[in-house]
This record gives C-alpha cells, sequence and structure tokens, in this order.
C-alpha cells in the first residue's frame, strides 16, 4: 500500500509539489520504526538513572529535590545538521521514457529530502543549477522555509547542457557550513570529471551525498529497429542499430556505472543509483541512513 | 509466348504497396530524442548501413512476389511441339469378343476374322512403333503393356478368347481417354468388331475420343438372321409340380416370318415340345405347363430352339428350378376371431403355387405340438394362454424359430399384462369411434424394412383400434398418427419376433379389405420363414453378380462352382469375397458364406443377339469426336504434320512464387523480429 504512495507514476498525479513531498515523506515514515538513536533536544523520551560520570547538566534536579534520587532526562535524537540540495537542471534531465521525465522525478526526490528535513528540524537550503547556478535558497530552518524550498524546486526547469565544473566551484562559496550535501543529477559526465567536480565539497567536512538519477532506457535502451537518436544536449543525431544497444551499449553503460560507483567510494562519497521506474523509499532510506550517521 | 488472361496483368500496379514502403515511408523517421549519445559511437552506421540493404533485399523480394501474382493470374504460356509434331503415335488393337463374335461367317467365327484382321493390321506397324492390343467385351482387357515388340502383339492377338459377355464401345472409348491422359501422344486405335448397334452407349457422350486419338473401323462379319430364346419366366422354387408355368419368349432379329420348334429340357431330359410362329422381326411365345418330372432339389433347364442361324449359341437359354415343399405356417387361434384365419390363409395362398401352407391349431393343442418343425408360428390376438405355450414359444423362437404375433383387445386381457415372447407390457388399447369417420392412418413406417416393402404405406387402411404396446425393447417398424406403435419386431435368441398390434379379422381395421393385405402377409411370412424377396435371383445374366455374404458371416467360407464344376474362388476370395461375377454360361453351383446353396443359371445377354450394326453415320460421328480434321471414314489416321500447343508456364510460376514468399518470410523474421532481451539477474 506504501509502496503505491511512493510510486513514482503516481506521483505524478499529484499536482503540488508539497503535497507530493508531504505524500511521500509521511508515507515513507509511517512505514519506518522509530530510530533507536537518542539525543538531546526538545522532545523528551524517557528517565535513566544517574551513573557516576554521566554530566550532570542532564541532570533532573526537580525529581533529585522532590525524591533525592539522580536521574537524567533524556530526549529524541536533534541535530543542527545543515541539508543542501543541489538539483541538476540541465536539458538531458528533461529525458522520460515511461512518461515521468527524470527531472520530474529529480523534483519529487528534492521536495522530499527538504520536507524530511523541515520534519527533523534541519536547516535545508537549495541550489538549482546546470551550467550554471539558476537558483539559491540559502540554509535555513526559519518558519516559512520549506515553501521557499518547494517553489524553489518547483521553479526548476531544464535549462543548458550539464557542466558540472563551473556551478560546482560557486557551491563551495554558498557552503560555509559543514553538513550534508545532496546532489541529484544525472552526471552524464565522466565518472572521474564527477568525482573530480564534487569531491572538494567532500573535503570540507560535508557528507556528500550523490543521486544518480537515470531512466530505465538510458541504462538498458530497448531499440525495435534501428533509429535515428538525438543528443538533448548537443543536438548531435546519430542512427542507432538495436544490435549496439542491446549489447555494446549495454557493457559501456555498466563500465560506467561501476566506474562511478567506485570511484565515488574511494572519495568517500555516498553514491547511489536512482532508476525512475522505481519507487522514491529507496533513495529515502539511503537519505536516512547517511543522516543518521552524521548524529 | 502469350497470357490467357492478360488483364490480370493490371495487379503488377500493386508493386507501389512496397515502394511506398520502403523506399518512401522509411525517409520518414524521426529523430529520438535521448539525454546522451556519450556511449554511441559514429562507426555504428554502418550497422544501419548493413540493415538498409536488408530491407532493400526485402524490398526487392516482396516487388518480385507481387509481380509473379500477377503474372500468374495471367496465365502466360508458350507453345511447344506436341509429341504429334514429333510424329510419336501409339497403335492400339481392340479386338471384340463378345458373345456376337461367336457368329458363324462361312466356316469361321467371327471372332477368327477379327484376329486374322489385327494381325494383318500389326503386320503394317513400322519397326519400332509401340502397340498395344486389347479385348473388348463388357470391360476392357489389356492383352500386352505398350510395346514395340511385333511378336509380343501378335501372339497377345492369338490369345484372346471368345466371352459371353456383351460388348461395351463405351468402355473401350473411356479407356482410349484414359490412355490419352497418361500417354501424352497421340493415339490410332483400330477397332475391330462385328460392330453391334447393342454396344453403344445410351448417351453419344460416353464415346467421345480426345483430340489426338484417330479411331479406325475395321467392320467383322455381315448383318444376318437370327433367332433367340429371349426370355424365360420360371418360378425359382416349385412346390406343387403340377401347378408349374414355364413360359419362354422367342425372338427373331433381321429374321422373316418363322415356325420355331421350343423344347423344354430338364437335367439333360427332353420335357416337352412346342412350336412357336415368330412373325418377322417379332417374338413368339411357348408355354408349359406341370413339371412333374423335377425332383426334389435343384433341376437343371433348358429352353432350346431349331433355328439353324448363324449365331447358334443364343439358342437355348439356361435356368435353374428347385423343386421343395411348401414351409409350414401354424396359426394357433382360440376361435375368438374366427375371420381372422380365412383371411389370413386366403392372403398366404394368393399366390399359385404358393410357398408356405397354414395349418391351424387351438391354443392347448398348439402347446403340445412340436413347433419346431413349423417355419412360422401365428399367434392370433390370444386372450389367454394355456399352461406351457409361452415356455414353448420362447424355446422355439429362441432356437431360430420365428412369431408372427396380433395383439388386439383379446391381447390385452391376458394375465401377464405383456405380449407373450415379444416381452412388452400392453397398456390398454387406443380406439378410434367409427362416427364421424374417426380413424387412425398409418403416418410413420420402414419402408425399406423386408415385411413391408411392397404394403403401399397401408394407403387407405383405416385402424379403429390398437393395442398400445410400449416399445422398450423391440424396434418399432409402423407407427399409428397417434403415436401407437402398429407393428413391432424383436429379435429373441436365433429367431425374430414380428408383432401386429391390431387383428386379422378386419373388426378393428379394414386392412384386409385393402390391397396392402396380400403382401403385408406374404412379405411379413416369407421374411420371418425365410425366402421371399430377401432371397438372390437363381438366372442371371454373364457379368451380373452374385452375392456370397451379407456382411456377418465373417470367416466364413463361401464356395463356387463352375459350370465345369471347377472351383471357381481362391482361398481369400471364399473367404472373403462379398459377391462373384458370372463369366460364362452356364450353371454354377454356389454355397454362401451363410451356408445356403443356391444353382444359379447364367445365360449371356440376349442384347448381343440382335447383330444389326450402328448406322456409318454415327461411326463417322465417334471418329470425328477423336479427329480434328473432316471426318473421311477411310480409316486413315492423321497425319504426322507438326504442330503446337500452347503450354502454360503457371506450375512453374507458382513454385517461384512459393520460393519467393518462403526467403520473404525468412529475411522479414531474421532483421524485422524485435530482439528478445537477455535475461538479466538484479539483486533485489
Amino acid at each position: 500500500m506504501l509502496q503505491r504512495f511512493l510510486d513514482p507514476a503516481v506521483l505524478a498525479g499529484i499536482s503540488g509539489l508539497d503535497l507530493v513531498a508531504k505524500t511521500v515523506v509521511d508515507g515513507f515514515i509511517s512505514g519506518l520504526h522509530r530510530s533507536p538513536d537518542f539525543g538531546f533536544s526538545q522532545e523528551f523520551a524517557e528517565y535513566r538513572m544517574y551513573n557516576p560520570g554521566d554530566d550532570l547538566r542532564h541532570v533532573d534536579w526537580n525529581v533529585f529535590a522532590r525524591s533525592e534520587k539522580m536521574f537524567l532526562k533524556r530526549y529524541r535524537g536533534e541535530t543542527n545538521c545543515q541539508v543542501s540540495v543541489l538539483l541538476d537542471a540541465s536539458r538531458s534531465m528533461k529525458y522520460g521514457s515511461r512518461g515521468l521525465e527524470k527531472m520530474e522525478y529529480a523534483r519529487f526526490l528534492a521536495a522530499s529530502i527538504c520536507y524530511l528535513a523541515h520534519l527533523q528540524r534541519d536547516a535545508a537550503g537549495l541550489i538549482v543549477f546546470d551550467n550554471e547556478v539558476r537558483h539559491f535558497v540559502p540554509p535555513s530552518s526559519r518558519q516559512g522555509q520549506i515553501m521557499r524550498l518547494l517553489h524553489g524546486i518547483d521553479r526548476a526547469e531544464t535549462g543548458a547542457e550539464t557542466v558540472l565544473e563551473k556551478p560546482f566551484a560557486h557551491l563551495v562559496d554558498y557552503l560555509r557550513r559543514r553538513g550534508l550535501v545532496v546532489a541529484i543529477s544525472d552526471f552524464w559526465e565522466e565518472p572521474e570529471a564527477v568525482i573530480r567536480t564534487v569531491a572538494p565539497l567532500r573535503s570540507r567536512g560535508n557528507e556528500l551525498i550523490l543521486f544518480h538519477v537515470l531512466d530505465p532506457q538510458e541504462i538498458q535502451p530497448k531499440l525495435r529497429g534501428p533509429v535515428l537518436l538525438e543528443d538533448l544536449e548537443s543536438g548531435v543525431k546519430m542512427e542507432v542499430s538495436p544490435d549496439y544497444a542491446t549489447h555494446e551499449y549495454k557493457g559501456k553503460m555498466s563500465a560506467h556505472l561501476e566506474d562511478m560507483k567506485s570511484r565515488a567510494a574511494g572519495a568517500n562519497i555516498d553514491y547511489f543509483l536512482v532508476d525512475t521506474s522505481r519507487p522514491l523509499d529507496e533513495a529515502l532510506r539511503q537519505y536516512l541512513a547517511i543522516r543518521a550517521g552524521r548524529l | 509466348m502469350g497470357f490467357f488472361s492478360p488483364w490480370f496483368l493490371g495487379g503488377v500496379l500493386a508493386v507501389g504497396l512496397p515502394i511506398w514502403l520502403h523506399l518512401l515511408k522509411r525517409h520518414k523517421t524521426d529523430p529520438q530524442p535521448f539525454p546522451s549519445l556519450m556511449f554511441f559511437e559514429h562507426r555504428e552506421q554502418s550497422s544501419v548501413q548493413h540493415r538498409r540493404l536488408d530491407y532493400i533485399l526485402l524490398f526487392i523480394l516482396r516487388t518480385l512476389m507481387l509481380v509473379l501474382l500477377a503474372l500468374l493470374f495471367a496465365n502466360p504460356f508458350i507453345n511447344r511441339l506436341t509429341p504429334k509434331g514429333a510424329g510419336q503415335k501409339l497403335v492400339v488393337v481392340a479386338v471384340d469378343r463378345s458373345f456376337s463374335m461367336r457368329t458363324k461367317e462361312g466356316t469361321s467365327s467371327r471372332l477368327d476374322l477379327a484376329k486374322s484382321e489385327a494381325l494383318n493390321v500389326l503386320s503394317k506397324v513400322p519397326p519400332g512403333q509401340k502397340g498395344q492390343v486389347v479385348a473388348l467385351a463388357d470391360t476392357l482387357q489389356a492383352m500386352t503393356q505398350q510395346t514395340a515388340d511385333p511378336g509380343e502383339l501378335r501372339g497377345a492377338v492369338q490369345a484372346i478368347r471368345e466371352s459371353d459377355a456383351r460388348a461395351s464401345f463405351g468402355e473401350l472409348a473411356r479407356y482410349l481417354r484414359t490412355l490419352s491422359e497418361s500417354t501424352k501422344t497421340p493415339i490410332e486405335v483400330h477397332l475391330i468388331s462385328d460392330l453391334q448397334k447393342s454396344g453403344m452407349p445410351p448417351g453419344f457422350t460416353d464415346l467421345r475420343l480426345d483430340q489426338d486419338t484417330d479411331i479406325v473401323f475395321h467392320p467383322v462379319g455381315k448383318v444376318q438372321t437370327n433367332w433367340t430364346v429371349e426370355t424365360v419366366i420360371a418360378p425359382q422354387h416349385v412346390y406343387d409340380p403340377k401347378r408349374v408355368r414355364i413360359s419362354a419368349t422367342v425372338t427373331g432379329f433381321s429374321a422373316p416370318a418363322a415356325t420355331r420348334t421350343v423344347t423344354l429340357l430338364m437335367n439333360g431330359k427332353t420335357v416337352g415340345t412346342k412350336s412357336v410362329n415368330v412373325p418377322e422381326n417379332g417374338r413368339g411365345s411357348a408355354e408349359f405347363t406341370g413339371l412333374d418330372a423335377a425332383s426334389y432339389g435343384f433341376n437343371r433347364c433348358e429352353i432350346r430352339i431349331d433355328s439353324a442361324d448363324g449365331l447358334p449359341a443364343d439358342d437355348s437359354y439356361a435356368f435353374s428350378i428347385e423343386r421343395t415343399d411348401p414351409k409350414k405356417v401354424l396359426f394357433v387361434d382360440d376361435g375368438q376371431r374366427p375371420k381372422a384365419q380365412q383371411y389370413f390363409r386366403a392372403a398366404l395362398n394368393a399366390t399359385e403355387d404358393a410357398a408356405f401352407q397354414l395349418e391351424a391349431l387351438r391354443p392347448d393343442v398348439a402347446a403340445t405340438a412340436d413347433l419346431s418343425k413349423y417355419a412360422v408360428v401365428v399367434l392370433n390376438d390370444l386372450s389367454s394362454l394355456p399352461n406351457g405355450l409361452e415356455p414353448s414359444l420362447q424355446r422355439y423362437v429362441m432356437a431360430g424359430g420365428s412369431l408372427f404375433e396380433s395383439i388386439g383387445p383379446g391381447s390385452v386381457a391376458l394375465a401377464s399384462g405383456r405380449a407373450p415372447v415379444l416381452d412388452e407390457a400392453i397398456e390398454g388399447t387406443r380406439y378410434a369411434s367409427r362416427e364421424g369417420e374417426r380413424f387412425f392412418p398409418v403416418s410413420d413406417l420402414d419402408t425399406g424394412h423386408d415385411a413391408l416393402k411392397s404394403v403401399e404405406r397401408f394407403d387407405g387402411v383405416k385402424f379403429y383400434l390398437a393395442a398400445n404396446v410400449s416399445a422398450t425393447k423391440s424396434r418399432v417398424l409402423a407407427r399409428l398418427s397417434n403415436g401407437t406403435p402398429l407393428v413391432l419386431e424383436r429379435k429373441v435368441g436365433e429367431g425374430k419376433v414380428l408383432a401386429f398390434t391390431s387383428t386379422f379379422d378386419g373388426a378393428n381395421n379394414d386392412m384386409p379389405l385393402h390391397y396392402a393385405w396380400v403382401p403385408f402377409v406374404q412379405k411379413s411370412v416369407a421374411y420371418l420363414g425365410g425366402g421371399g424377396s430377401t432371397e438372390q435371383p437363381a438366372n442371371l445374366s454373364v457379368g451380373e453378380y452374385v452375392e456370397l455374404r451379407t456382411g456377418n458371416e465373417k470367416g466364413a467360407q463361401a464356395e463356387v462352382q463352375d459350370p465345369e464344376g471347377q472351383r471357381v474362388l481362391s482361398l481369400e476370395e471364399s473367404a472373403q469375397a462379398r459377391n462373384f461375377e458370372l463369366t460364362r454360361e452356364g450353371f454354377y453351383e454356389v454355397r454362401t458364406a451363410g451356408g445356403k446353396r443356391s444353382l444359379i443359371a447364367a445365360h449371356a445377354n440376349r442384347k448381343e443377339s440382335d447383330l444389326a450394326v450402328i448406322p456409318q453415320e454415327s461411326l463417322d460421328l465417334w471418329k470425328a469426336t477423336g479427329s480434328s480434321g473432316p471426318p473421311d471414314g477411310s480409316g486413315q489416321g492423321t497425319g504426322g504434320e507438326g504442330k503446337t500447343t500452347p503450354w502454360s508456364l503457371s506450375p512453374f510460376i507458382l513454385l517461384l512464387l512459393l520460393g519467393v514468399a518462403l526467403a520473404e518470410s525468412v529475411i522479414a523474421d531474421r532483421y524485422l523480429r524485435p530482439h528478445a532481451q537477455p535475461q538479466e539477474t538484479k539483486a533485489a
């Protein structure tokens, strides 16, 4: 049942992006067990007997005054994490073979992550880019921030071709405070160039997650006959045979993805391949796992 | 070269379809967007070029298919030199050996003359020319294969023997048509025959010959005066020799008025002699009454005339008769319906020489009588059965006896409530009032049944009352209009029971007043007691068939001895043959697979006795059906001048079309079928 709400094809039928994010996140969270991690925040969790060595700041002195016993107050985990979502709006993101464009899927994913961050009172920000930074919402946990984020995501339209070096050079300036950086793109570049471009973000103490959004047709094209393909970004046309798409392209694509994965792992970057035919919960689960590691 | 149907060439316009599909439609392909061509290489265009070549091959094949299809319908042909043009020819010598060829012409028979003529014809056949000798009667017998060996052909002519069958020129024409189709060469036929008019088929079209068949007539003999015994009417079975009547018809063909002496011989002894005045080209008859000389069993009889003509073989007519005692029919009558016995007996004795003899007994006497000596037992609507009668009847029928029972109002009163032996419940009677002409006619009738063959559907017979007998075990042969079964039959053990659900005395129906009464009684009794129409006739013409088994006697042996007393059937034939053809005159002793013995007399078909010949006009017409030239009657075949005939190329085009279609299917399947995606295992 939950899968149904997270199915991209279903989400595409929902008009408002905020509603999409709420539907995804609420449906996703209600299917999760509550986190076993505890922290020190405003949400009370339980009492625990004082043990020598515990920080006296967390002792509930009111209880001590009434019972002369020392208890520690425990709260649900909460941090002041800064989450920055980098959304690729290049022309190649306009592609979609199943009625759902990659851009649309990326919007859903970005909105869901922003909404999830908002629920966790993280300071969330948004950067929309293609070969330039097109839109920037500074990270904040203020009231109304979620609407600003969603508005920004909604306004993101595909524009020029993907050139990661140029926008990511500016991104370093925007991300002054260390936090969690989530990059959502189809990364149509050589893996080496991609990792070389995004690695500086990681070196600033940020946790970096790469969501590699690809259409199933990109991963494994299924052609009924020889077709003339046109590159969405460069406009180059080329006739392609099904034999090539079935065998050689598939091999090259697999090598490309494997290269991306290994290079990301080498740079201590979390990498996750997102197939637009699959529900969003897998990507969200990946995000939460990495988010939990930040605590 | 030409076309039988050139207008179908318009179908070539359909070639535009593959042109449109391959050349026009293909270039309208729109480019499909793709995110990045990073992993595609330019060298892949060569693959597309290769595919274009495949498309071109497909295009060529499809275009060729349409062109061939149009050509196929247009049916092209070329003119070829026929075998006739090449000088090849088959000479067929047909020698008539029918019954009439026994006619004497001076000191020789017509068959001898015909054989001499055949040898004469064969001597004129050029060396190396293929020939065939056939013997003509009611069927055609090929004496040789097609051969160029003159010795073999002459030997075959010498081997021809006279036959008792009649000539059939229609059979000869049919054979020649078949031969012409199979050999594809011109045929020159030499028919050596007395050319009897009676040998012509009923329709002239049966004589037609193929275009390349030339027939040459070699008449043998002249029209002669001939007297013959045309028919003999004699009973097959004789029960009372004094009442037997035998009549013979003597016919004169092309003969003046004359007086002929007719002699009846029985088993080689002269029984009687009569003189018959035969008018010019007419018939006279002689009648013999009484056959005291007939002994019990089969008698070989013959009617003979003194004709002194050229065909003495048709002066005698063989026939056989069997003398036997009439079979006994027991009429069990309790006296309640006295007229029934009277009507029944009258019907049974309606013929002069009755095959059955009626004997009446009261039920109590019949209960103790030996029923096995009766062919049929008739129960006349008995209202009560004395002790022992029904078990006795049951045993009698089980052992193969036959029971004919009338079930009327009297039988309704039977204590058992069931029809004796038939074992069907009697559920009262169905009564129609005589007032207002209310009656039940017969509605359903099995007219193919031996007992009901000549009853004319019981036309006009009114049934006022009938017993309502259930038909759970029996077969209903006739039914009244209200659905009541009228005649039922059931096989019990080896015997059979026939039930009539009304009475024989006319009280409950008016059947004895109608024509149907006599045949109904006679056929029913004959069916139950054996004989009658179920028996095959004993006097047949040569060429007719004798039934040896009905199909029920599996494995039983049949036996036939020809007039010389030789066994005719092989072991296999005697175990399996269903019938046997009479091939010559004389007496055949036959024992069927069912064990029934009979003496069959075979005589030549008397149409052979009419020696009138076919008019020359008819012969010319016959000859004209096979020759393209005007009939000249000169007896010379057409020459060997060059001749061409259109030769259709359709079979070859059809083969080519099939090959092209096959190639198109293979190539289309190979290059246009969507490629199957390899199975992939993905981590869950």
